[in-house]
């Protein structure tokens, strides 16, 4: 997973949890409650992304807003190229990242493909 | 005169009052020019009429469960180059990507006789549809419309894709590299699973890395874990991305 590797490259410590749980503030990821909000309120309540966008740009900025709008949108995109090919990993990158999975239920989805 | 691709994206952007990184509008004004334009497999009014279905699915407040057939429902409009199989098959992948198995791949492609490189194509239309949409409904954004199908026949260009051990589609593999592959695989020594799922269409190669050099990380820059464009950082980017795959519960 990217998160750990682009977090442990600068000796910072990150709990994976935060991912799929309450996101925290944190040194690893500045903002995070912010940016989850950001995600959760473009997935599961519509009504309230202009609240959510608002308080992204009022902690940070209009662009690193923008520039988290476009990363959900990359995600969109990644997300259906994998689940719509059938994409899996590698088994060495299974093994790698087999941790991680288990303790976040990742390996429980139905996209699982291991 | 009816308005170009690039300008229906440009002005969308423009209007917002927001500033919207000109590589961005770029891209998604890349991805608008080839949506209603003939492709690989389908022709313009055919790719236009699975765009039409990918908007239905994502804006539908009330979606069907991923097991029911959404054109049965009437939410779909009756298309005359659409099987209603199909139409189906693209609500699912865009409204439930997640729940697909490659025994419904399977089904699917039985019951609808679509070839692996137009299902690659669908995806295509589905990554494009669904990136310029999303960012526009997030950035809070005037929604694009479509542009007008062109005429023209699809290429049919083939590549010399294989059965593959990572996906339920053909892919070409490195060492079968061809001048329309070069751009995406030259220089690399490997390629990621994901990224070499669509190398059956490179067309649909060009669409995912557009859309990711300016969304997210350009791909020769993924090895950098410290790559930034000065606003949101590398751990941000990649927290942002890991919550919204697991909103969509993609293990990949």
């Amino acid at each position: 997973m990217m998160l750990r590797a682009s977090s442990s490259v600068n000796d910072l410590e990150l709990d994976l949890s935060l991912v799929r749980g309450e996101a925290s503030e944190n040194e690893a990821v500045q903002h995070a409650p912010a940016l989850a909000n950001l995600v959760d309120s473009s997935v599961n309540d519509l009504e309230t992304l202009s609240t959510a966008r608002a308080a992204l740009v009022d902690v940070s900025d209009e662009e690193t807003m923008i520039d988290a709008c476009a990363v959900v949108a990359n995600f969109e995109m990644m997300t259906r190229i994998a689940d719509g090919t059938g994409t899996r990993h590698p088994p060495e990158r299974l093994d790698a990242i087999g941790d991680i999975s288990h303790s976040l239920g990742l390996d429980q989805f139905t996209s699982a493909r291991i | 005169m009816s308005q170009t691709p690039t300008s229906i994206i440009k002005a969308c952007h423009q209007s917002s009052g927001l500033e919207i990184r000109p590589d961005l509008t770029a891209a998604h004004a890349h991805v608008w020019e080839k949506l209603a334009a003939p492709g690989t497999w389908w022709d313009g009014t055919e790719r236009l009429a699975i765009a039409k279905v990918v908007r239905t699915a994502l804006e539908d407040p009330d979606p069907t469960p991923p097991w029911v057939s959404a054109s049965s429902t009437g939410r779909l409009a009756h298309s005359s180059v659409l099987s209603s199989q199909l139409q189906d098959a693209i609500y699912r992948l865009t409204r439930h990507a997640g729940t697909l198995t490659e025994d419904w791949y399977l089904s699917m492609r039985d019951a609808t006789a679509i070839t692996h490189q137009q299902w690659v194509e669908v995806i295509d239309v589905v990554i494009s549809v669904a990136s310029v949409l999303r960012f526009a409904q997030l950035a809070g954004i005037d929604r694009p419309e479509f542009p007008t199908a062109l005429d023209g026949e699809p290429s049919r260009q083939e590549q010399p894709s294989k059965p593959a051990n990572h996906h339920w589609v053909p892919v070409v593999h490195l060492e079968d590299m061809t001048p329309e592959l070069e751009p995406f695989y030259k220089g690399l020594p490997v390629i990621a699973p994901v990224i070499r799922a669509l190398s059956s269409v490179p067309a649909a190669m060009d669409t995912l890395s557009v859309l990711s050099n300016a969304q997210y990380i350009p791909n020769r820059e993924m090895v950098d874990l410290n790559w930034s464009r000065g606003n949101l950082s590398r751990r941000q980017m990649e927290f942002v991305a890991g919550r919204l795959s697991a909103h969509r519960e993609c293990f990949y």
